[in-house]
């Protein structure tokens, strides 16, 4: 008997999402663990594997299709099987609009067209909207439960309070590398070509471009001195190579360590700034920024005060490897669920930056390259000292000079007597 | 009713007939050789002067508005000049006798009378009371251009004065009479006993009545002349002015030294033309105007008929008629005979007479044929004459120089002063009395029958346990109303009250019940049932300096006095520049259960208007305290109370109404129950039904809703409801009035602007349907219900689990009842 494949739900906040490449054709013969197309969401793609062996008997979407989730996207089965009953818009209501009967009022009144584009109108009020901004809630994927659907207070609200979902499991094993959305050649001349760019792209622009525009940034450059984590990185590289250990600590781990206690003695740094209040947090939920090949990702780890260092390390480790590989969790891509964000382009060998803070959080913090620099050693003798450079930037709306100063100094003070 | 005058059938059904005297028609017949005992040379030789400078200002206008110049300078007056030339023997007739202390009313054409009574004033006043006179109006801004560089005498200072102020004015300038916001058709200049013109036909009609009444009421000196065209003898108000005026109260209940007429001279400025409409053979049917008298009241009015081309006829008839009018036998009516030979305005072509009826007038010209009489009597000689000519002539240039020099002469400077004109709107004063003496009472305070039955009541509507004291025990809103009035009428000397049935019978509502026996006729009566009048009386006597508060009866009675709620009551502060104030609290009772001419609420319409001030109480602690605030203001406020709600006690204040005076500040909406969901804003008794919904929101949808009674419409302050929907980032918005142009759809508009960040919706209109008020029986389809409030959240707001909607909310219901204008 033919069975369904859906269109999974990735995070409880996304409602549907994008085909984006079907990897078999409708006749073709198909193994369990088969990738059967790929999808992304405005956060991340995925690619989803056949659960059965069989031939695919029917595809219900095109690539570049909206599909709500939980709908079927296709069925498998034996040659020959019946596969109307999957089809949407039959039994399954989800999402497909009713056929619209034609009222013999004499006027009709029409206020709103169903769009089902990616950028469609949102009809949202503006205390939810405001509300939603501060909140750091994503308006595009709210259900508005006012009148015609309209996105009202209590639906941020309900947004916000809800339990934030529980740790993801990501497969220790890497996946191979989902491709990155196909991006469209728009135009084509003779020593250019105007490509689409993709939803994740406009994304991670929109919220690069309204954290600048919507808060008052200023970064201070401070380093630290770098021969005690140094010394510990050694000590972890020896033990895992040795197999004491089941966690490469790198310095970045040692590094976000630092920050961690930092940010228990500075709490005013672990917060949401929401204009008129501050959203202080009683747990460190740490967002670390991963260069993918989609773009830019900053996943939170949640509840990172509770780690020990290879706590951290290992849970980084998964995080990253699961957002380069596009099927992290979308819901910890969210800037509103990490307090705090560190961004290493120490590998890079970058010696100086300016972090974009990650709105609603009220400070982010760069690491850069360990530079050798000159230091006063004992009483008028100098010599050279690896420095390791912090790069913080602050919003100085929600902190002060001294208090980011001060926190910096902090940080800098924890590498430098770092204890794990 | 008075109980005392009882109406005998056998009397008024028996056969009879009325009978008529004869009214006089240009009886007059003296030669000057025999007015020579009653006028010495100089008061002929100045009755000439005035005639002079009043042809000589019209005329230097005439050539300004169609040449552009006068004498060789040169100005463009873009504004009106209703023109009297030909009619200066009238003007100069009717003032030459008139004392300082007497008033005169006009029209829109009445630059000549404002020139003729200044100069009758300024004959009579001293040097010493001229120079207090120019010095301290404005602070002698008006005095200053005229003064530099005078070497004469006081008086010829004070006509430079009166000419150079009077053209300032009209000219729109600062330095004018009333700082330019008057202009020419509203010119005056109350030291001289010049009382504002008026540009609406007849608008004078019943304000001089008004006038009339407060000198009478508070026995003020002098005689009150309304100077009104032939024409506005057609209008409503003007009729209800003479009805007003003749009431046989005056005569038959008035007592002590209050019995008898009043001091009111409807004089007629008999030109013969409204327009171009003749009065005499075409748009009235009169044929001699001084006829009206004896259709008014058994004495004709003294009704009479004067040639005014002849001063002299006009002097004597205004001797006479004094005489009757100190004798209390007033009001009188006078039909002054004149003719304009100008048209109604400078555009207007006089297509609807002929040349040469304008020229026989014209051949009979008052000015000149009073000369020659000079000469021909031996009283002046032609080259006396001619010098007063060109005298005048050299007055008027000099004065039209300085009224039209930007420097000496500035318009206001709105850009300097945005506000200037907006601060002008009200005169916002705190003021006890208008007027420092013992108010006339029958008996002390605490004697009043219901002064002493309010000891008894409960001021607070429930008892400790919560359950409500029978109504009867309550202290209800209509005594909160009587406690702030009566406190006042033992304050304010001047204050008096009338409307329909507001004596014996204690207005239709009982507010009033008490004052009967604590006031004299004098300060509370009963009026015709005629709106203009109670309401255009009321502006007279205020603007002579008295607080009055009149009252219509139901709000839909308003368009029964249009012209005087909307026109002149509201305009006069800011229109004289702030001379006047205007300190007239209208009472109007809003309806319900009496159908679709008695059931509107009109706040809107005041609202609407700028210059009133306007209030809704609907809990007695709100009632007495802006009572108090209205009664102590100096500006007009519309009072408006509810039927539904006179008896109603006091929920909310803590503690009841307090027995002693205090004020609430208007302009305040007042949270009347605190929540934190949705907020409700009322204009009116709609609150008790707000309360209602808001208890079903709170028990059926745990819903906390809160409660804001506007109070106020007019002040405004907007910030408690912005703070309100800070917090619950909803609003509905109700009352009783047809949602349509409604203050409701103000209040959510400004709403909107200022508070849209913090909304989660559109703020809602939940008033009126825009219908006929029907019948009590089905009034709930009419006026807002509770149940309205709760379907309107649910379909615009916020769905409400589980509520299915009795009443149709939809937008698409919004636009098909405003498509089809229901």
């Amino acid at each position: 008997m033919a069975i369904p494949v859906l269109m999974p739900r990735q995070g409880q906040s996304v409602e549907s999402c994008i085909l984006g490449q079907w990897y078999k054709s409708v006749g073709d013969e198909v193994s369990e663990g088969d990738i059967l197309f790929s999808y992304e969401t405005d956060k991340a793609s995925f690619e989803e594997e056949a659960k059965e062996d069989g031939i695919l008997l029917a595809t219900f979407f095109e690539e570049g299709d909206e599909v709500p989730v939980l709908v079927n996207v296709a069925a498998l089965g034996k040659e020959g099987e019946s596969f109307d009953e999957f089809k949407p818009g039959g039994e399954t209501t989800i999402e497909v609009a009713p056929a619209e009967t034609i009222e013999e009022t004499p006027k009709v009144v029409e206020f709103e067209v169903e769009d089902n584009s990616p950028n469609k109108r949102i009809r949202i009020s503006p205390l939810a909207k405001n509300m939603a901004k501060k909140l750091g809630v994503d308006t595009q994927a709210l259900k508005g439960s006012g009148p015609h659907g309209r996105i009202i207070a209590r639906d941020v609200e309900t947004a916000t309070t809800e339990k934030p979902a529980a740790q993801p499991v990501v497969s220790a094993a890497p996946k191979t590398v989902a491709a990155p959305a196909p991006s469209v050649v728009l135009e084509e001349g003779d020593d250019y070509e105007i490509n689409s760019i993709s939803n994740i792209r406009k994304l991670i622009a929109n919220a690069m471009f309204q954290s600048l525009q919507n808060s008052a940034q200023l970064t201070h450059h401070m380093s630290a001195d770098a021969r005690k984590m140094m010394k510990l990185r050694k000590k972890f590289k020896k033990e895992f190579a040795e197999g004491n250990i089941s966690q490469n600590v790198t310095i970045n781990d040692l590094v976000c360590f630092a920050v961690i206690r930092a940010l228990e003695k500075y709490p005013q740094a672990n917060t949401h700034y929401h204009g008129d209040k501050m959203k202080w947090f009683k747990k460190v939920h740490l967002g670390l920024a991963v260069d993918t090949d989609r773009g830019l990702m900053v996943p939170a780890l949640k509840n990172a005060d509770d780690l020990s260092i290879t706590g951290i390390s290992s849970q980084l480790k998964q995080l990253s490897t699961a957002a380069r590989n596009g099927n992290i969790n979308p819901d910890l891509l969210n800037p509103a669920e990490a307090t705090f964000t560190v961004s290493n382009l120490g590998n890079y060998g970058v010696e100086m930056f300016t972090p974009v803070i990650n709105l609603p959080q009220t400070a982010i913090l760069g690491v850069c390259t360990i530079v050798p620099r000159p230091k006063e050693i004992e009483d008028g003798v100098y010599g050279f000292v690896p420095m390791i450079g912090l790069s913080l930037t602050y919003n100085h709306q929600a902190l002060d000079g001294g208090e980011a100063t001060l926190f910096l100094a902090e940080i800098k003070s924890q590498i430098e007597n770092l204890a794990v | 009713m008075p109980k005392n005058q009882y109406i005998n059938p056998d009397e008024v059904r028996k056969p009879g007939q009325i009978e008529f005297t004869p009214i006089p028609v240009n009886q007059y017949s003296k030669t000057i050789e025999e007015e020579k005992v009653n006028f010495s040379n100089e008061d002929l030789v100045r009755i000439y002067h005035d005639m002079v400078v009043i042809r000589e200002f019209e005329t230097m206008l005439n050539l300004i508005k169609t040449r552009n110049e006068y004498n060789g300078v040169e100005y463009n007056h873009p504004g009106p000049a209703h023109l009297s030339i030909g009619q200066e023997a009238a003007a100069v007739g009717m003032a030459y006798t008139l004392g300082v202390e007497d008033f005169i009313f006009g029209s829109h054409r009445s630059h000549g009378e404002i020139l003729a009574k200044g100069l009758s004033a300024i004959d009579k006043l001293t040097d010493e009371q001229l120079t207090e006179i120019m010095d301290t109006h404005f602070d002698g801004i008006t005095l200053a251009p005229v003064k530099a560089g005078h070497t004469g005498t006081t008086k010829e200072l004070a006509i430079k004065f009166l000419i150079y102020g009077t053209l300032a004015e009209v000219f729109a300038r600062e330095t004018g009479f009333n700082k330019g916001l008057g202009g020419s058709m509203h010119a005056f200049f109350t030291p001289f006993g010049v009382y504002p013109n008026n540009a609406i036909v007849g608008g004078s009609g019943d304000i001089s009545v008004g006038a009339a009444l407060y000198k009478k009421v508070n026995r003020k000196k002098g005689i009150v002349v309304a100077n009104i065209g032939d024409a506005s003898m057609a209008c409503g108000p003007v009729w209800e002015g003479l009805a007003f005026a003749t009431m046989d109260q005056f005569n038959e209940l008035w007592e002590g030294d209050m019995k008898g007429g009043l001091p009111l001279i409807i004089n007629i400025m008999n030109n013969q033309y409204g327009m171009g409409g003749q009065t005499c053979g075409e748009t009235m049917g009169y044929d001699i105007a001084a006829r009206i008298g004896a259709g008014v009241n058994a004495d004709q009015m003294h009704a009479e008929r004067v040639d005014g081309y002849n001063p002299l006829a006009v002097i004597d008839a205004y001797k006479r008629k004094r005489k009757i009018i100190e004798d209390k036998r007033g009001p009188v009516l006078l039909d002054v005979l004149t003719y304009r030979y100008s048209g109604h305005s400078p555009s207007d072509a006089s297509s609807y007479r002929s040349k040469e009826e304008v020229e026989a007038w014209e051949a009979q010209d008052s000015i000149i044929w009073f000369g020659k009489e000079l000469v021909k009597a031996g009283v002046a000689t032609e080259t006396e004459l001619e010098a007063i000519k060109a005298g005048t002539t050299d007055l008027m240039t000099s004065s039209m120089k300085l009224a039209i020099d930007d420097e000496v002469s500035p318009h206001m400077d709105i850009e300097k002063q945005p506000n200037l004109i907006g601060e002008m709107m009200f005169s916002n004063q705190s003021i006890d009395k208008m007027e420092d003496r013992e108010p006339e009472v029958n008996h002390p305070m605490e004697e009043n029958p219901r002064v002493k039955q309010l000891k008894n009541k409960e001021r607070f509507m429930f008892d400790e346990n919560g359950k409500p004291f029978s109504k009867i025990k309550t202290y209800g809103l209509r005594d909160g109303l009587f406690e702030a009035i009566v406190d006042r009428f033992y304050k304010d000397p001047t204050l008096i009250a009338y409307g329909e049935e507001n004596r014996d019978w204690g207005g239709a509502f009982a507010v009033y019940r008490g004052l009967t026996e604590a006031l004299p006729y004098n300060r509370l009566f009963n009026s015709p049932i005629s709106e203009a009048s109670i309401i255009g009386t009321a502006i007279g006597y205020a603007m002579c300096g008295g607080r009055v508060i009149p009252e219509i009866m139901y709000a839909d009675f308003l368009g029964r006095a249009g012209d005087e709620v909307f026109i002149q009551l509201p305009k006069w502060q800011a229109m004289s520049g702030n001379v006047l104030k205007m300190p007239v609290v209208i009472r109007i009772s809003v309806g319900s259960k009496y159908g679709a001419q008695h059931s509107q609420d009109w706040t809107a319409l005041a609202a609407h208007i700028p210059g009133l001030k306007v209030v809704f109480p609907v809990t007695p602690y709100d009632a007495k305290g802006l009572m108090n605030t209205a009664l102590q203001g100096t500006d007009p406020v519309i009072f408006f109370e509810s039927q539904r709600l006179y008896d109603i006690g006091e929920q909310f204040h803590e503690g009841g109404v307090p027995e002693g005076y205090y004020e609430l500040p208007f302009g305040e909406p007042d949270i009347k129950r605190e929540g934190s969901d949705v907020t409700i804003l009322t204009i009116g008794a709609t609150l008790y039904r707000a309360l209602d919904a808001a208890k079903t929101l709170e028990e059926k949808y745990n819903l906390s809703a809160e409660v804001i009674d506007s109070r106020t419409l007019v002040p405004f302050n907007y910030e408690p409801v912005i703070e309100s929907i800070k917090k619950t980032g909803r609003i509905i918005i109700s009352g009783d009035a047809s949602a349509r142009g409604s203050f409701l759809r103000d209040l959510a508009s400004n709403i909107t602007e200022l508070a849209f960040d913090y909304l989660d919706a559109p703020p809602i209109v939940v008033g009126s349907r825009n219908w006929i008020t029907p019948a009590h029986e089905l009034e709930d389809y009419f006026f807002p219900q509770p149940e309205w409030f709760i379907d309107a959240i649910n379909e615009r707001i916020l769905p409400l689990e589980g509520h299915v909607n009795e009443n149709d909310f939809t937008e698409a219901e919004q636009l098909d009842r405003n498509a089809r204008g229901i």
